[in-house]
């Protein structure tokens, strides 16, 4: 609020100390204490609403909505199954600092706007948090914790900058990135989860920059054609720390690989280039399955074309959002790039020992399965390039560690 | 030599098919009445692989209507007509929204469908120096920014994405729509979020132009003056929705949301298209499901209807939505008769990721 009327505000505290069903609030408005709405209460454009440090909102039914300006600090909103804040158009004079969301279907949805959303904690709701419509959110310092489906989900080309939270024990996303391009990416931490974060779509192009990822079963999922730069980050004890799969031609540079699982799952016409990493763990360095040229060449552009995602919700008639021309992998030789990476102080002293064109044990390509079977049909699984290597870690002092 | 050929082939194949009289019958609109001279056309392929010439036509009588015979069969119809005036010659055109048509027994009954003036690419093309200019405005004060509809029919309370043109004012409120010449009927919303589409919400800026419709000959630009918007009412709105799509008309179809445990899911719409296909605008569309997964869906008639349902609706799926099919038969396809409420029982939805 940027002209502070105490007057005002005493008369709106007496008006409104539990809002009713349907309540909308026109002018500025202060909740403090216990504020149990008994449905949903919307912040009209024009007016704000302060809620104090403190306070507990109930909802018993339905939820909060500002297309006004929403300040909470230290405040929880809680509820049972209750439909959470939507925050709508709000600028960035929309502040959360350290505000609880929980209980809800979807903790915090954002639709367009640039509202600031610091040290939150979104917990065990369905969808902690949803950003959506070009949004140009900051969210920072906050915690998304066991919430049912997913931490935070980032679609339809939204713009946020999501740095330094930490997400835990969501229940099958960390974060999910669909068809957006974070303007910022880096900082946050990933443990626990299913899958830490997802990267999906043709249109999902951000730099994931700095973050760790450890004990999630599935680190990083990039999928359906998306094309992240996966910079500078740590994967420790994850299942799998990266998986690429069907055309995910991402760049991976930089990071730090540990742990005994997979580092790198390559699959379904993804190729890649990954260079300058450190393979540090004992486990398989690299991984390829249904990846071959030849299926690409043969069965690619068809497999896109059944692919639900693309096509009307009910399996009609596709839809044009992506062209196949987009899509499609080109100059194909069988290969994957991962020239230039140190692989561990055990798989540098194997490839010391059997040369450029020898078999890495480390690596799982065609030399150890030369073809896979699909619909009937042998394909030769593609080979992934090695040589060159670093002799000497390159990452040490570079892959920055989140928070 | 070919069309005859088709023509002997229809007529053999009535002579050999038929028992009792089976075809189909509706009426054409345009800019909601009924189309007399209007040519109706029955392919046995649809849209872009209809490469020979029509299985069978005929002309919409003076009340618009139609009445071709034909076999049992599955057919695709299409209505249009070329009108001349003075000021030129334009296109009417419209592929019936029930496409594909099976005949099975007896006359089906085609549901009105209006045809729609084609310009290139089926958009409206402008007449020179033809449309319209106006402000945009809140209690006297400019809108920027609102969006302008520009609907060819007056149905549906103007909403929806059945517009013909849309256009944004600009930081004054003001706005110009280049038009052919004819009649229109006007909308504009600011939607809080700065949407272009989805349904207004309470509070968001949303107004009807009060000179609907506008008429313009070729060659004048209308100055609409001021154009009024106010705030959605959540009263109002939720008056609007019980007296529309979502009223109660006696025949509907009910059933329950589930998830693969069979738990109801929350949250759900259910959706009843006349198009085998499924694509597109639904013709009805059910309120969310509550925490019980009930749904009641409720259709203007009785008829053929095919049901998805889903948990958002408009665009390509998304991951994280809910989406399934009655499937009570394979493709989807459920008939209730006028006046009556059936039961599908549970439609069995999916999370998409």
């Amino acid at each position: 609020m940027k002209t502070f009327a105490p007057l005002a505000l005493l008369v709106a505290l007496l008006l409104f100390p539990n809002p009713g069903r349907g309540e909308s609030l026109s002018s500025d408005t202060v909740w403090e204490g216990r504020v149990t709405p008994a449905g949903s209460v919307r912040v009209e454009p024009g007016a704000t609403l302060t809620v104090r440090a403190g306070a507990v909102v109930t909802f018993a039914a339905g939820g909060l909505e500002v297309a006004g300006r929403l300040v909470a600090e230290k405040a929880l909103f809680t509820g049972k199954d209750w439909q959470g804040i939507v925050l709508k158009g709000c600028d960035e004079e929309t502040l959360l600092r350290e505000v609880r969301i929980e209980g809800a279907r979807t903790g915090l949805l954002v639709t367009g706007g640039a509202p600031r959303l610091l040290g939150l904690t979104l917990a065990g709701n369905g969808t902690g948090m949803e950003l959506r419509q070009k949004t140009a959110a900051e969210v920072a310092d906050s915690l998304f914790s066991r919430n049912g489906r997913v931490g935070l989900f980032v679609k339809d080309d939204a713009l946020p900058r999501i740095d330094g939270n930490r997400f835990e024990h969501n229940g099958k996303f960390g974060a999910y990135i669909h068809r957006s391009t974070p303007a910022s990416f880096r900082g946050n931490r990933f443990r626990g989860n299913p899958t830490g974060l997802a990267v999906s779509n043709f249109g999902s192009d951000p730099r994931i920059e700095g973050n760790l990822f450890e004990e999630n079963e599935l680190g990083i999922l990039v999928d359906r054609a998306a094309r992240p730069v996966i910079s500078g980050n740590r994967l420790e004890g994850n299942g799998t720390g990266l998986r690429l799969y069907r055309r995910s031609d991402a760049q991976v540079e930089g990071n730090r690989f540990g742990g005994t699982g997979v580092a790198v799952s390559v699959a379904y016409s993804s190729y890649p280039r990954i260079a300058g990493n450190d393979f540090a763990g004992p486990g398989q360095a690299l991984f390829l399955e249904f990846q071959s040229a030849r299926w690409e060449a043969d069965r690619g552009a068809a497999a896109r074309e059944e692919e639900v995602a693309a096509r009307g919700a009910f399996g009609g008639a596709p839809r044009t959002q992506v062209t196949e021309e987009e899509r499609r992998a080109s100059g194909l030789d069988g290969t994957v790039d991962a020239r230039g990476n140190w692989w561990g102080e055990a798989g540098t002293a194997e490839l010391r020992r059997i040369g450029p064109r020898g078999n890495p044990s480390f690596i799982h390509d065609g030399r150890d399965a030369p073809t896979f079977t699909e619909g009937g049909k042998s394909y030769p699984l593609d080979t992934v390039r090695f040589a060159p290597w670093s002799e000497t870690p390159l990452t040490a002092g570079k892959a920055r560690p989140a928070p | 030599m070919f069309p005859r050929i088709l023509a002997i082939s229809a007529l053999l194949l009535l002579a050999a098919c038929t028992r009792g009289e089976t075809g189909l019958e509706g009426t054409l609109l345009f800019r909601d009445a009924p189309l007399a001279g209007a040519e109706v056309e029955i392919y046995l392929k649809g849209e872009k692989d209809r490469s020979t010439n029509p299985f069978a036509g005929t002309v919409t009588d003076e009340a618009g209507r139609f009445r071709v015979e034909l076999p049992p069969g599955r057919y695709f119809l299409i209505g249009k007509m070329r009108q001349e005036s003075a000021s030129g010659s334009r296109m009417l055109m419209a592929e019936c929204p029930a496409n594909p048509l099976e005949v099975t027994g007896g006359m089906r009954k085609v549901p009105p469908f209006s045809l729609r003036e084609m310009g290139r690419d089926g958009a409206l093309v402008p007449d020179p120096g033809t449309g319209v200019r106006g402000r945009v405005t809140r209690q006297g004060a400019p809108v920027a920014g609102a969006f302008i509809y520009v609907y060819t029919e007056g149905g549906a309370g103007l909403m929806g994405p059945s517009y013909g043109e849309a256009v944004q004012a600009d930081e004054r409120g003001e706005f110009q729509i280049d038009l052919p010449a004819g009649r229109y009927f006007l909308a504009a919303r600011k939607r809080s979020d700065g949407a272009r589409m989805g349904e207004p919400s309470v509070g968001d800026l949303n107004g009807v132009y009060p000179g609907n419709p506008v008429t313009l000959a070729r060659g004048e630009m209308s100055l609409l003056g001021a154009f009024p918007l106010a705030p959605v009412d959540a009263q109002e709105r939720q008056a609007r929705l019980d007296a529309g799509r979502f009223a109660p008309t006696g025949t509907a179809f009910t059933g329950e949301a589930v998830d693969a445990d069979g738990r109801p899911v929350a949250g759900v719409y259910v959706f009843a298209y006349l198009d085998s296909r499924m694509v597109g605008k639904p013709s009805f569309i059910s309120v969310p499901t509550g925490s019980d997964g009930r749904f009641s869906l409720h259709l203007a008639d009785g008829g053929t209807y095919y049901v998805g349902a889903r948990s958002t609706f408009g665009g390509p799926l998304e991951p994280g939505e809910w989406v399934g099919t009655y499937d009570g038969r394979p493709d989807h396809r459920a008939e209730v008769p006028r006046g009556e409420v059936r039961s599908l029982g549970p439609i069995v939805v999916r999370e998409v990721w």
